[in-house]
């Protein structure tokens, strides 16, 4: 299993769309099932702090230091 | 069948509990039943043994060929694996029977007046044990039986069973899905084992009322659902018996479960359904445990539960 603070967001966003699936299709394990919720979460997390980090990128692009557009930094999803 | 004043509750057990065996390190062990025994020995109950079952009140939820293959594959040594939750040791059909035995009883000397309510402590659980499959640590619907022991054996017409394990009762939905005479409450958390349990099930008749709860809500919620759907509910169905599905895995420190319960809120709910059950059927009250797996909360909760009933017979 990866580790989740390394994943892309679009790897964590993969298996958190997996994951969830999975639990409601009603094919895990009841011991299982709170295992996938919790690896499920850390790949929500990760992704919400990723989609933070991006927007907070973009921010910075658009609005530049004397509020014009600069696109000096580029936006990197990864 | 009026209540009579100064009755107790009753105390549903039988040692084949310790029998079923699931390999080690597994969340549903003898040693849950053994932290229950610990945390309410001290209680004035009507303690009584379990009778085993016969297939009788078993064939209402469950077809001959699901007991016989039980009974085929029951191992006469070791442990034999029915899914990857849930097994078959020697001692595990004997078990079941007698969790079938005791919830019947119950059933019988809270209506015969022999007690006010009644706490069944079996195991394995039963609510994940659909008509045809079992699943999830359960071999029998011991509650659906229950509900349709108390609905066929004793004509009554109207029986209401809240679930509140963190798990969905798919079992006794399965088999109470086409039965227009009980009210089936379950509230459990979602995403979670087994994956049923959404709003928009419910039932041949709309009899079956399904609340899933997201993860890390605490019992404010639930509470909330407790008053304004459970509650409403129960006083237009008007139950001649209120069953329970008490399992306590919806605790904040269970760890087979998301849900941040705290003891006080199982106290409410425990409080809220007896006084439910008084208002409408004379106090009658059955409980089984169902899950529950942290084994340091396990007792306490168990016996504040109880305790609650013990106020309501009293």
């Amino acid at each position: 299993m990866s580790d989740v603070s390394k994943m892309s967001f679009e790897d964590a966003m993969g298996e958190l769309e997996k994951l969830v699936g999975q639990l409601e299709s009603g094919n895990v394990p009841l011991e299982e099932s709170i295992k996938l919720y919790e690896r499920g979460d850390a790949l929500k997390k990760h992704c919400e702090k990723k989609l933070a980090e991006a927007e907070e990128k973009v921010a910075q692009i658009t609005k530049g230091a004397d509020g014009e557009a600069t696109g000096a930094t580029p936006v990197n999803y990864d | 069948m009026p209540r009579v004043a100064g009755m107790t509750t009753a105390f549903l057990t039988h040692p084949s509990a310790f029998t079923h065996v699931n390999p080690e390190g597994h969340a549903e062990c003898v040693a849950r039943l053994e932290a229950l025994y610990a945390a309410t020995s001290d209680l004035d109950l009507l303690r009584v043994e379990a009778p085993i079952a016969d297939d009788t009140p078993i064939l209402r939820a469950h077809p001959q060929s699901y007991i016989d293959n039980l009974a085929m594959q029951l191992p006469e040594a070791g442990i034999v694996a029915l899914d990857p939750d849930t097994y078959l040791s020697s001692g595990s059909l004997n078990a079941a029977r007698c969790g079938v035995g005791g919830i019947v009883k119950a059933v019988d000397m809270v209506l015969d007046g022999e007690a006010g309510n009644a706490f069944v402590a079996m195991r394995p659980p039963g609510h994940h044990a659909e008509r045809e499959t079992s699943m999830g640590f359960c071999l029998f619907g011991n509650v659906a039986i229950a509900a349709l022991h108390a609905l066929e054996a004793r004509c009554l017409s109207r029986v209401a069973i809240v679930d509140f394990d963190v798990h969905h009762g798919n079992g006794t939905q399965d088999i109470l899905w086409n039965e227009d005479r009980i009210r089936f409450f379950s509230s459990h958390g979602m995403p979670l084992y087994p994956g049923s349990g959404s709003e928009n099930e419910r039932g041949a008749h709309g009899q079956i009322v399904n609340m899933p709860l997201p993860p890390e809500s605490t019992g404010a919620l639930y509470r909330e659902k407790l008053e304004r759907v459970i509650l409403p509910v129960l006083d237009e169905f008007r139950p001649e018996l209120l069953l329970i599905s008490a399992g306590f895995d919806a605790h904040i420190a269970d760890p087979l479960a998301y849900l941040n319960w705290q003891d006080e809120d199982f106290e409410y709910a425990t409080r809220r359904l007896c006084d439910a059950a008084q208002k409408h059927c004379d106090g009658r009250v059955v409980s089984a445990l169902e899950g529950g797996y942290n084994l340091s909360t396990l007792g306490a909760l168990a016996r504040t539960h109880i305790g609650i009933l013990q106020e309501f017979s009293a």
